[in-house]
Protein backbone atom coordinates (compact mmCIF):
# COMPACT_ATOMS: atom_id res chain seq x y z
CA UNK A 1 0.00 0.00 0.00
CA UNK A 2 1.35 3.25 -0.99
CA UNK A 3 0.94 6.06 1.36
CA UNK A 4 1.39 9.58 0.33
CA UNK A 5 2.53 12.01 2.85
CA UNK A 6 1.41 15.51 2.43
CA UNK A 7 3.58 18.13 3.90
CA UNK A 8 1.57 21.10 4.97
CA UNK A 9 3.46 24.31 5.27
CA UNK A 10 2.74 26.14 8.47
CA UNK A 11 2.33 29.88 8.27
CA UNK A 12 5.31 31.75 9.62
CA UNK A 13 5.03 32.79 13.25
CA UNK A 14 4.30 36.46 13.64
CA UNK A 15 7.16 38.45 15.00
CA UNK A 16 6.89 39.43 18.62
CA UNK A 17 5.91 43.05 18.83
CA UNK A 18 8.29 45.28 20.71
CA UNK A 19 7.72 48.83 21.79
CA UNK A 20 10.46 50.93 20.24
CA UNK A 21 10.83 54.51 19.10
CA UNK A 22 10.64 54.06 15.36
CA UNK A 23 12.98 55.76 12.91
CA UNK A 24 10.59 56.08 9.97
CA UNK A 25 7.74 58.51 10.38
CA UNK A 26 8.91 60.06 13.59
CA UNK A 27 7.99 63.68 14.24
CA UNK A 28 10.12 64.31 17.31
CA UNK A 29 11.48 61.29 19.11
CA UNK A 30 9.44 58.54 17.52
CA UNK A 31 7.39 57.84 20.66
CA UNK A 32 3.94 58.38 19.19
CA UNK A 33 4.87 56.63 15.96
CA UNK A 34 6.21 53.71 17.98
CA UNK A 35 3.04 53.54 20.05
CA UNK A 36 0.96 53.61 16.90
CA UNK A 37 2.88 50.72 15.40
CA UNK A 38 2.80 48.75 18.65
CA UNK A 39 -0.96 49.10 19.11
CA UNK A 40 -1.64 49.05 15.35
CA UNK A 41 -3.31 52.45 15.49
CA UNK A 42 -2.80 55.70 13.68
CA UNK A 43 0.00 57.62 15.41
CA UNK A 44 -2.02 60.80 15.06
CA UNK A 45 -4.25 59.54 17.91
CA UNK A 46 -1.28 59.42 20.28
CA UNK A 47 0.03 62.77 19.01
CA UNK A 48 -3.29 64.47 19.71
CA UNK A 49 -3.42 62.82 23.15
CA UNK A 50 0.09 63.99 23.92
CA UNK A 51 -0.65 67.56 22.90
CA UNK A 52 -3.84 67.59 24.99
CA UNK A 53 -1.95 66.30 28.00
CA UNK A 54 0.76 68.92 27.50
CA UNK A 55 -1.86 71.65 27.51
CA UNK A 56 -3.79 70.18 30.46
CA UNK A 57 -1.32 70.53 33.29
CA UNK A 58 1.73 69.54 31.30
CA UNK A 59 1.53 65.85 32.13
CA UNK A 60 1.99 64.95 28.48
CA UNK A 61 5.41 66.57 28.42
CA UNK A 62 6.47 64.55 31.43
CA UNK A 63 5.11 61.35 29.90
CA UNK A 64 6.78 62.04 26.56
CA UNK A 65 10.16 62.78 28.08
CA UNK A 66 9.88 59.70 30.30
CA UNK A 67 9.08 57.62 27.22
CA UNK A 68 12.10 59.10 25.48
CA UNK A 69 14.25 57.88 28.35
CA UNK A 70 12.66 54.48 28.90
CA UNK A 71 11.65 53.27 25.42
CA UNK A 72 14.61 52.19 23.31
CA UNK A 73 15.02 53.57 19.83
CA UNK A 74 15.22 51.10 16.94
CA UNK A 75 18.43 50.77 15.03
CA UNK A 76 18.88 50.80 11.27
CA UNK A 77 17.76 47.15 11.07
CA UNK A 78 14.53 47.73 12.96
CA UNK A 79 15.76 46.11 16.17
CA UNK A 80 15.91 47.85 19.58
CA UNK A 81 19.21 49.63 19.94
CA UNK A 82 21.72 48.45 22.52
CA UNK A 83 20.87 49.28 26.13
CA UNK A 84 21.91 52.59 27.59
CA UNK A 85 23.82 53.22 30.73
CA UNK A 86 21.29 52.66 33.54
CA UNK A 87 22.82 55.36 35.72
CA UNK A 88 22.36 57.88 32.92
CA UNK A 89 18.72 56.81 32.65
CA UNK A 90 18.21 57.18 36.43
CA UNK A 91 19.90 60.58 36.42
CA UNK A 92 17.74 61.62 33.49
CA UNK A 93 14.54 60.55 35.24
CA UNK A 94 15.52 62.41 38.41
CA UNK A 95 16.40 65.57 36.50
CA UNK A 96 13.17 65.24 34.57
CA UNK A 97 11.11 64.98 37.75
CA UNK A 98 12.89 67.97 39.29
CA UNK A 99 12.32 70.10 36.22
CA UNK A 100 8.74 69.07 35.65
CA UNK A 101 7.61 69.25 39.28
CA UNK A 102 6.93 73.01 39.47
CA UNK A 103 5.67 72.97 35.89
CA UNK A 104 3.12 70.31 36.72
CA UNK A 105 2.15 72.04 39.92
CA UNK A 106 1.58 75.20 37.89
CA UNK A 107 -1.05 73.39 35.90
CA UNK A 108 -2.97 72.76 39.07
CA UNK A 109 -5.43 70.42 37.45
CA UNK A 110 -6.75 67.15 38.71
CA UNK A 111 -5.17 65.14 35.94
CA UNK A 112 -1.67 66.26 36.84
CA UNK A 113 -2.45 65.79 40.51
CA UNK A 114 -3.35 62.18 39.83
CA UNK A 115 -0.50 61.44 37.47
CA UNK A 116 2.29 62.78 39.67
CA UNK A 117 1.69 60.40 42.58
CA UNK A 118 1.11 57.57 40.14
CA UNK A 119 4.36 58.33 38.32
CA UNK A 120 6.23 58.44 41.60
CA UNK A 121 4.62 55.16 42.68
CA UNK A 122 5.62 53.44 39.44
CA UNK A 123 9.14 54.87 39.65
CA UNK A 124 9.43 53.74 43.27
CA UNK A 125 8.20 50.27 42.30
CA UNK A 126 10.77 49.99 39.49
CA UNK A 127 13.59 51.17 41.75
CA UNK A 128 12.58 48.84 44.58
CA UNK A 129 12.41 45.86 42.26
CA UNK A 130 15.76 46.88 40.78
CA UNK A 131 17.27 46.86 44.27
CA UNK A 132 15.63 43.61 45.31
CA UNK A 133 16.19 41.55 42.16
CA UNK A 134 18.86 43.39 40.21
CA UNK A 135 16.54 43.66 37.20
CA UNK A 136 16.78 47.22 35.99
CA UNK A 137 14.28 49.24 33.94
CA UNK A 138 15.26 47.66 30.65
CA UNK A 139 13.16 45.84 28.09
CA UNK A 140 9.80 46.73 26.69
CA UNK A 141 6.94 48.54 28.37
CA UNK A 142 5.37 45.27 29.50
CA UNK A 143 8.53 44.21 31.32
CA UNK A 144 8.81 47.58 33.02
CA UNK A 145 5.17 47.52 34.06
CA UNK A 146 5.60 44.02 35.45
CA UNK A 147 8.65 45.05 37.46
CA UNK A 148 6.90 48.18 38.70
CA UNK A 149 3.97 46.05 39.88
CA UNK A 150 6.31 43.62 41.63
CA UNK A 151 8.17 46.51 43.24
CA UNK A 152 4.92 48.07 44.44
CA UNK A 153 3.98 44.68 45.86
CA UNK A 154 7.27 44.60 47.76
CA UNK A 155 6.54 48.11 49.05
CA UNK A 156 3.10 47.02 50.27
CA UNK A 157 4.60 44.00 52.04
CA UNK A 158 7.23 46.24 53.64
CA UNK A 159 4.48 48.63 54.73
CA UNK A 160 2.63 45.79 56.43
CA UNK A 161 5.88 44.66 58.06
CA UNK A 162 6.50 48.22 59.28
CA UNK A 163 3.03 48.45 60.81
CA UNK A 164 3.34 45.04 62.42
CA UNK A 165 6.83 45.75 63.75
CA UNK A 166 5.82 49.12 65.14
CA UNK A 167 2.75 47.69 66.81
CA UNK A 168 4.70 44.76 68.27
CA UNK A 169 7.40 47.07 69.63
CA UNK A 170 4.82 49.45 71.10
CA UNK A 171 2.95 46.58 72.73
CA UNK A 172 6.05 45.40 74.57
CA UNK A 173 7.41 42.91 72.06
CA UNK A 174 10.58 44.78 71.20
CA UNK A 175 12.74 41.84 72.28
CA UNK A 176 10.94 39.52 69.87
CA UNK A 177 11.29 42.03 67.04
CA UNK A 178 15.00 42.50 67.80
CA UNK A 179 15.58 38.74 67.72
CA UNK A 180 13.69 38.52 64.41
CA UNK A 181 15.89 41.26 62.94
CA UNK A 182 19.05 39.53 64.12
CA UNK A 183 17.82 36.21 62.69
CA UNK A 184 17.16 37.87 59.35
CA UNK A 185 20.62 39.42 59.40
CA UNK A 186 22.23 36.07 60.13
CA UNK A 187 20.23 34.49 57.29
CA UNK A 188 21.49 37.19 54.92
CA UNK A 189 25.06 36.63 56.11
CA UNK A 190 24.85 32.87 55.68
CA UNK A 191 23.18 33.35 52.32
CA UNK A 192 26.15 35.42 51.15
CA UNK A 193 28.27 32.26 51.28
CA UNK A 194 25.64 29.79 50.04
CA UNK A 195 22.94 31.48 48.02
CA UNK A 196 22.37 35.24 48.31
CA UNK A 197 18.98 36.29 49.66
CA UNK A 198 19.07 39.97 48.89
CA UNK A 199 15.29 40.12 48.83
CA UNK A 200 15.39 39.70 52.62
CA UNK A 201 17.38 42.91 53.16
CA UNK A 202 14.54 45.35 52.58
CA UNK A 203 11.98 43.64 54.88
CA UNK A 204 14.64 43.23 57.59
CA UNK A 205 15.70 46.89 57.44
CA UNK A 206 12.04 47.95 57.38
CA UNK A 207 11.32 45.89 60.50
CA UNK A 208 14.36 47.31 62.30
CA UNK A 209 13.49 50.85 61.24
CA UNK A 210 9.88 50.68 62.43
CA UNK A 211 10.70 49.04 65.75
CA UNK A 212 13.65 51.37 66.33
CA UNK A 213 11.53 54.43 65.60
CA UNK A 214 8.91 53.30 68.09
CA UNK A 215 11.59 52.64 70.70
CA UNK A 216 13.36 55.94 70.09
CA UNK A 217 10.00 57.71 70.35
CA UNK A 218 9.35 55.97 73.64
CA UNK A 219 5.94 54.77 72.50
CA UNK A 220 4.54 52.20 74.89
CA UNK A 221 0.91 51.16 74.73
CA UNK A 222 0.99 49.43 78.11
CA UNK A 223 -0.88 52.30 79.76
CA UNK A 224 -3.85 51.96 77.44
CA UNK A 225 -5.47 54.18 74.86
CA UNK A 226 -7.97 57.02 75.35
CA UNK A 227 -8.56 59.96 77.65
CA UNK A 228 -7.54 59.97 81.29
CA UNK A 229 -8.65 62.73 83.63
CA UNK A 230 -7.32 62.51 87.19
CA UNK A 231 -8.48 64.91 89.91
CA UNK A 232 -7.22 63.53 93.23
CA UNK A 233 -8.64 65.22 96.33
CA UNK A 234 -6.05 64.06 98.85
CA UNK A 235 -2.48 62.94 98.85
CA UNK A 236 -3.72 59.37 99.38
CA UNK A 237 -5.38 59.48 95.98
CA UNK A 238 -2.26 60.87 94.40
CA UNK A 239 -0.48 58.25 92.34
CA UNK A 240 3.27 57.89 92.00
CA UNK A 241 2.94 57.38 88.24
CA UNK A 242 0.35 58.51 85.74
CA UNK A 243 0.73 56.41 82.63
CA UNK A 244 -1.04 56.38 79.29
CA UNK A 245 -0.09 54.68 76.03
CA UNK A 246 -1.90 56.94 73.60
CA UNK A 247 -4.34 59.79 74.08
CA UNK A 248 -4.91 62.74 76.42
CA UNK A 249 -3.78 62.70 80.00
CA UNK A 250 -4.89 65.39 82.47
CA UNK A 251 -3.74 65.50 86.10
CA UNK A 252 -5.55 68.27 87.95
CA UNK A 253 -4.13 68.86 91.44
CA UNK A 254 -6.01 72.03 92.29
CA UNK A 255 -8.31 70.21 94.71
CA UNK A 256 -5.55 68.04 96.14
CA UNK A 257 -4.50 68.64 99.72
CA UNK A 258 -0.75 68.40 99.20
CA UNK A 259 1.60 68.26 102.21
CA UNK A 260 4.61 70.55 102.62
CA UNK A 261 7.90 69.28 101.25
CA UNK A 262 8.76 67.30 98.15
CA UNK A 263 5.97 65.34 96.44
CA UNK A 264 7.25 63.19 93.56
CA UNK A 265 5.09 62.41 90.57
CA UNK A 266 5.87 60.65 87.29
CA UNK A 267 4.08 61.21 83.99
CA UNK A 268 4.63 58.54 81.34
CA UNK A 269 2.87 59.10 78.02
CA UNK A 270 3.50 57.29 74.73
CA UNK A 271 1.65 59.39 72.16
CA UNK A 272 -0.58 62.37 72.85
CA UNK A 273 -0.87 65.36 75.12
CA UNK A 274 -0.32 65.55 78.87
CA UNK A 275 -1.46 68.38 81.13
CA UNK A 276 -0.56 68.90 84.77
CA UNK A 277 -2.52 71.62 86.54
CA UNK A 278 -1.18 72.73 89.93
CA UNK A 279 -2.48 75.07 92.67
CA UNK A 280 -1.07 78.56 93.05
CA UNK A 281 0.81 77.77 96.29
CA UNK A 282 2.76 74.81 94.91
CA UNK A 283 6.31 75.05 93.58
CA UNK A 284 6.94 72.81 90.58
CA UNK A 285 10.28 71.22 89.74
CA UNK A 286 10.32 69.62 86.30
CA UNK A 287 12.57 67.00 84.78
CA UNK A 288 11.01 66.17 81.43
CA UNK A 289 12.09 64.40 78.30
CA UNK A 290 10.02 64.55 75.13
CA UNK A 291 11.21 62.33 72.27
CA UNK A 292 9.30 64.23 69.58
CA UNK A 293 7.14 67.24 70.40
CA UNK A 294 7.15 70.03 72.94
CA UNK A 295 7.31 70.68 76.64
CA UNK A 296 6.07 73.89 78.25
CA UNK A 297 6.10 74.75 81.89
CA UNK A 298 5.46 78.27 83.16
CA UNK A 299 8.04 80.56 81.56
CA UNK A 300 10.01 77.74 79.97
CA UNK A 301 9.42 75.84 76.77
CA UNK A 302 11.17 73.78 74.17
CA UNK A 303 10.21 71.71 71.18
CA UNK A 304 11.74 69.43 68.58
CA UNK A 305 13.35 65.98 68.67
CA UNK A 306 14.82 64.58 71.90
CA UNK A 307 13.77 67.60 73.92
CA UNK A 308 14.97 67.81 77.52
CA UNK A 309 13.75 70.33 80.04
CA UNK A 310 15.16 70.45 83.54
CA UNK A 311 13.92 73.14 85.90
CA UNK A 312 14.62 72.29 89.53
CA UNK A 313 14.02 75.35 91.71
CA UNK A 314 14.20 75.20 95.50
CA UNK A 315 11.28 75.85 97.82
CA UNK A 316 10.88 76.76 101.47
CA UNK A 317 10.27 73.79 103.84
CA UNK A 318 6.73 74.98 104.48
CA UNK A 319 5.92 74.97 100.77
CA UNK A 320 4.90 71.98 98.68
CA UNK A 321 7.38 71.23 95.92
CA UNK A 322 5.96 68.96 93.23
CA UNK A 323 8.72 66.97 91.57
CA UNK A 324 7.41 66.14 88.09
CA UNK A 325 9.42 63.58 86.18
CA UNK A 326 7.98 63.14 82.71
CA UNK A 327 8.74 60.92 79.75
CA UNK A 328 6.68 61.77 76.67
CA UNK A 329 7.08 59.82 73.44
CA UNK A 330 5.40 61.82 70.69
CA UNK A 331 3.30 64.77 71.77
CA UNK A 332 3.38 67.52 74.35
CA UNK A 333 3.61 68.16 78.05
CA UNK A 334 2.22 71.33 79.59
CA UNK A 335 2.44 72.23 83.25
CA UNK A 336 0.63 75.31 84.50
CA UNK A 337 -1.74 76.87 86.99
CA UNK A 338 -5.47 77.26 87.09
CA UNK A 339 -5.72 80.05 84.59
CA UNK A 340 -4.45 77.89 81.76
CA UNK A 341 -7.10 75.32 82.59
CA UNK A 342 -9.74 77.96 81.90
CA UNK A 343 -8.41 78.22 78.39
CA UNK A 344 -8.10 74.48 78.05
CA UNK A 345 -10.05 73.09 75.15
CA UNK A 346 -9.83 69.42 74.34
CA UNK A 347 -10.14 70.08 70.63
CA UNK A 348 -7.57 72.88 70.49
CA UNK A 349 -4.16 72.74 72.02
CA UNK A 350 -2.97 76.23 71.15
CA UNK A 351 -2.14 77.84 74.44
CA UNK A 352 -0.56 80.98 73.06
CA UNK A 353 2.53 82.56 74.60
CA UNK A 354 4.09 80.50 77.38
CA UNK A 355 4.46 83.16 80.04
CA UNK A 356 0.93 84.52 79.84
CA UNK A 357 -1.07 81.29 79.63
CA UNK A 358 0.66 78.87 81.96
CA UNK A 359 1.17 81.25 84.88
CA UNK A 360 4.34 81.66 86.89
CA UNK A 361 6.22 79.40 89.24
CA UNK A 362 5.99 81.97 92.05
CA UNK A 363 5.81 79.59 95.00
CA UNK A 364 9.46 78.65 94.58
CA UNK A 365 12.34 80.47 96.23
CA UNK A 366 14.05 82.91 93.97
CA UNK B 1 37.34 26.25 44.23
CA UNK B 2 34.80 27.73 46.60
CA UNK B 3 32.72 30.53 45.14
CA UNK B 4 33.38 34.01 46.42
CA UNK B 5 30.82 35.32 48.90
CA UNK B 6 28.37 37.97 47.83
CA UNK B 7 29.94 41.10 49.29
CA UNK B 8 26.71 43.09 49.23
CA UNK B 9 24.94 40.39 51.25
CA UNK B 10 27.82 40.28 53.74
CA UNK B 11 27.60 44.04 54.28
CA UNK B 12 23.80 44.02 54.42
CA UNK B 13 23.71 41.08 56.81
CA UNK B 14 26.25 42.70 59.13
CA UNK B 15 24.30 45.98 59.13
CA UNK B 16 20.99 44.22 59.84
CA UNK B 17 22.54 42.21 62.67
CA UNK B 18 24.01 45.42 64.12
CA UNK B 19 20.61 47.12 64.02
CA UNK B 20 19.04 44.09 65.68
CA UNK B 21 21.66 44.13 68.44
CA UNK B 22 20.96 47.83 69.08
CA UNK B 23 17.24 47.03 69.39
CA UNK B 24 17.98 44.13 71.72
CA UNK B 25 20.18 46.28 73.96
CA UNK B 26 17.44 48.89 74.09
CA UNK B 27 14.85 46.27 74.99
CA UNK B 28 17.13 44.95 77.72
CA UNK B 29 17.55 48.43 79.15
CA UNK B 30 21.29 48.52 78.53
CA UNK B 31 20.91 51.25 75.93
CA UNK B 32 18.52 54.19 75.86
CA UNK B 33 17.75 54.48 72.18
CA UNK B 34 17.26 58.06 71.01
CA UNK B 35 16.69 59.62 67.63
CA UNK B 36 20.02 61.41 67.82
CA UNK B 37 21.73 58.01 67.75
CA UNK B 38 19.25 55.84 65.90
CA UNK B 39 18.74 58.22 62.96
CA UNK B 40 22.40 58.44 61.91
CA UNK B 41 22.87 54.72 62.61
CA UNK B 42 20.05 53.75 60.26
CA UNK B 43 21.24 56.16 57.58
CA UNK B 44 24.77 54.82 57.83
CA UNK B 45 23.53 51.23 57.58
CA UNK B 46 21.33 51.98 54.57
CA UNK B 47 24.14 53.90 52.91
CA UNK B 48 26.55 51.01 53.38
CA UNK B 49 24.01 48.53 52.00
CA UNK B 50 23.25 50.69 48.97
CA UNK B 51 26.92 51.33 48.35
CA UNK B 52 27.78 47.65 48.54
CA UNK B 53 24.82 46.73 46.32
CA UNK B 54 25.76 49.35 43.77
CA UNK B 55 29.35 48.24 43.59
CA UNK B 56 28.59 44.56 43.18
CA UNK B 57 26.30 42.56 40.98
CA UNK B 58 24.17 39.69 42.30
CA UNK B 59 25.45 36.26 41.46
Amino acid sequence: MNETTETQELPPEPEARRLVRVRDGRMVGGVCAGLGRYFNLDPIIFRIGAIVLVLVGGAGLLAYLAALLLIPSEDSEGEPAAGRNRWLVIAGVIVLLCISWPFLLGGGLLLAGLLIPFAFLVAAGVLVWWFVSGEGPAGDAGDIAKRAALGIGVLIVCGLIAIGGAWAAAAGGETVVAIAVIAAGVAILVGAFVKPVRWLVLPAVTLALSAGTVSAAGIDLDGGVGERDYRPTSVVDLRDTYQLGMGQLVVDLRQTDLPPGDVPMTVDLGVGDARVIVPDDVCVATDAHVRVGEVRTFGLGNEGVDVDLEDLPDAAPSVTRLLVKADIGVGSLKIGRSQFDVDFDRSHFDFGPVDTELGENTACET
Amino acid sequence: MRPRPDVASVVAGACVVALGVVLLLDAAGTLDLRFKVFGPAVLAAMGAILLASGLTRPR
